[in-house]
């Protein structure tokens, strides 16, 4: 028997948790739409083993990148060299396993270099007061620069599958048909997501994003926060670049350009707001599978290639505006 | 000899510059404890630059502190809240986005193993507000939704769970409802039973006049005037103001 007593308490949090979930649920529920939708379009191709395949490393290589991404935004700060970092993280680990170094090492030393790009990215930041949005234009600039420079043009072959297979399954192998970046990514989404809402940490990133002033009053150290987040992003985007070395099996200067723009997109697509202050890590993964579905998604529908921009700048607006009614009557 | 008590906190001969501008011009105040003191000025008298300098946010350029005669440096916030002084800032006290709960443990969250957030102890929150008469249904409602005398009433309830001796309070009935400004008042009330002392920054004279016990006026960067409230009616004190 039903319980009527617990009476209007009960009713209440119901409708609070409702609206809370509201933002996630709408965001899985265009996901899937789009998902049924380019699998109708594309006589069930779009459902096979293979193509779902493609689509788990693909969202997985911008994904892990846009999970850091979230976090960063949620504190209020963006980030536009991550393509750019990434390159060099890969540029790093090829060029260290060419001299002869195990490529485990040569990665950990890439993904330091990640790191350290993110720290400086987060230090000119927050110590010259120049807005993130043109500090990380300048180093997306320079690292893609430097790169070029480094390569002059020529690709730097990564072969480690013969090598160190240890190494390819690690980052490109998998488990049955679950492929590896997969397991990355998911990995990152469970580890990020404890680190922003369960963890002091997070507690801080929304309260610098959220209001700088009062964190600080309240004795949060936001130039720290903000600088681990552009650390954050940095290593990620790195350790996204040496994964995708192991897939592509060599490095080109034009490696990671455009992901900055696609992880904004998805983030913001996800319920992360261009403002700081609010965020979230399973919203940003939920956005990644959207940019990734509609980019494989027209391909496989049969619709020309140069559509894709198009209807995910449709999707984008469409996206935002929903989200920002669902914020407003945000109560939990 | 009558033996004098030391002074809660003492700050003496402050002063403090901004590029040219003589923010803080050699002042001195005195809060003693359980003592509520109104601080009164136009916008510019300097009210906030001398509270931010007690409260850690700014450092001063001269002068020295003292909290019970003994001679303390407040570098940070922290600092300021480790040594008892609290302070709630006008609309910057809280974060809207954030919940009830997170914002009272800001900066200072309860934690278990490895730092991660403990719910638990967070949600004891509610208790302190309770005490202070708020309503406020759960520990997870976001900030935005409350009234302006609940956020401030979040904000006097973290410093009165935080073992407060001094609570600055910035501005606190500045845009808030006849029965918001009621609320404030009832609080500093509650802080002032407890023996928490109260520097109650306003430009609204009777706001203040019902509770403070004690007025401290500043023009200019300067005080210009220090009244008991014994001393002097309401319509005294607004002569006092206007010259």
């Amino acid at each position: 028997m039903k319980e009527r007593s617990s009476g209007i308490k009960h009713e209440v949090w119901q409708r609070f948790s409702r609206v809370a979930a509201a933002r996630e649920a709408i965001i899985f529920g265009v996901a899937i739409g789009l998902f049924v939708l380019f699998t109708l379009l594309s006589d069930g191709r779009f459902a096979s083993v293979r193509v779902i395949s493609i689509l788990a490393i693909s969202a997985a290589e911008l994904g892990i990148v846009a999970l850091g991404v979230a976090m960063l935004m949620t504190c209020g700060e963006f980030d536009l060299s991550v393509g750019s970092v990434s390159a060099v993280g890969s540029i790093i680990a090829a060029t260290l396993y060419q001299l002869g170094l195990n490529p485990f090492l040569a990665m950990a030393i890439a993904v330091g270099g990640g790191v350290g790009a993110g720290a400086i990215n987060g230090l000119v930041v927050v110590k010259f007061g120049i807005p993130s949005f043109i500090t990380t234009l300048g180093t997306m600039m320079v690292w893609r620069g430097f790169v070029s420079i480094l390569t002059e043009g020529y690709t730097i072959i990564f072969r480690v599958v013969e090598t160190h297979p240890a190494f390819h399954n690690v980052l490109q192998g998998g488990m049955g048909v679950v492929p590896a970046p997969l397991i990355w990514f998911v990995a990152m989404i469970i580890v990020l997501m404890l680190l922003l809402n369960f963890h002091r940490f997070g507690n801080h990133v929304f309260a610098t994003g959220g209001n700088k002033e009062a964190a600080r009053a309240m004795g949060i150290n936001v130039n720290k926060t903000k600088v681990i987040c552009f650390m954050i992003v940095g290593g990620l985007a790195a350790f996204t670049g040496v994964m995708q070395l192991a897939r592509i099996r060599g490095f080109q200067a034009l490696q990671g350009t455009g992901m900055e723009l696609m992880a904004i997109a998805a983030v913001v697509v996800g319920g992360t707001s261009l403002f700081g202050g609010t965020g979230t890590i399973v919203g940003a993964a939920l956005g990644v599978l959207i940019v990734t579905f509609i980019q494989f998604g027209l391909i496989m529908a049969g619709v020309a290639g140069f559509w894709y921009k198009f209807v995910l700048g449709v999707i984008i607006i469409a996206v935002v505006v929903i989200n920002m009614a669902v914020e407003r009557r945000r109560k939990i | 000899m009558k033996e004098v008590p030391l002074a809660l906190v003492e700050m003496r001969n402050i002063h403090k510059w901004y590029g040219k501008v003589h923010a803080v011009d050699d002042v001195s105040l005195t809060v003693n404890e359980g003592e509520i003191v109104g601080l009164i000025g136009d916008n510019g008298a300097g009210k906030s630059t001398l509270i931010k300098i007690l409260a850690g946010y700014h450092r001063p350029d001269e002068g020295e502190i003292f909290i019970e005669g003994e001679k303390v440096r407040i570098n940070s916030p922290s600092e300021a809240n480790a040594l008892g002084i609290e302070t709630v800032y006008q609309e910057q006290a809280l974060v809207d986005l954030m919940s009830v709960a997170r914002n009272f443990y800001m900066g200072r969250e309860p934690v278990k193993r490895a730092g991660f957030l403990d719910k638990q102890e967070m949600n004891k929150c509610m208790v302190p507000l309770r005490t202070l008469g708020l309503s406020i249904k759960s520990p997870d409602l976001l900030v935005k939704n409350l009234s302006g005398g609940e956020k401030q009433g979040t904000a006097i309830g973290r410093a009165l769970y935080f073992k407060a001796r001094l609570v600055i309070l910035d501005e606190p009935t500045r845009a808030l409802s006849v029965k918001g400004v009621q609320t404030v008042l009832d609080l500093v009330r509650g802080l002032k039973e407890v023996n928490i002392a109260v520097i109650f920054i306003t430009h609204t004279l009777h706001h203040v006049h019902d509770v403070a016990e004690r007025f401290v006026i500043m023009k200019n960067g300067k005080v210009v005037n220090e009244i008991k409230k014994d001393e002097a009616s309401l319509e005294e004190l607004t002569e006092v103001l206007m010259e």
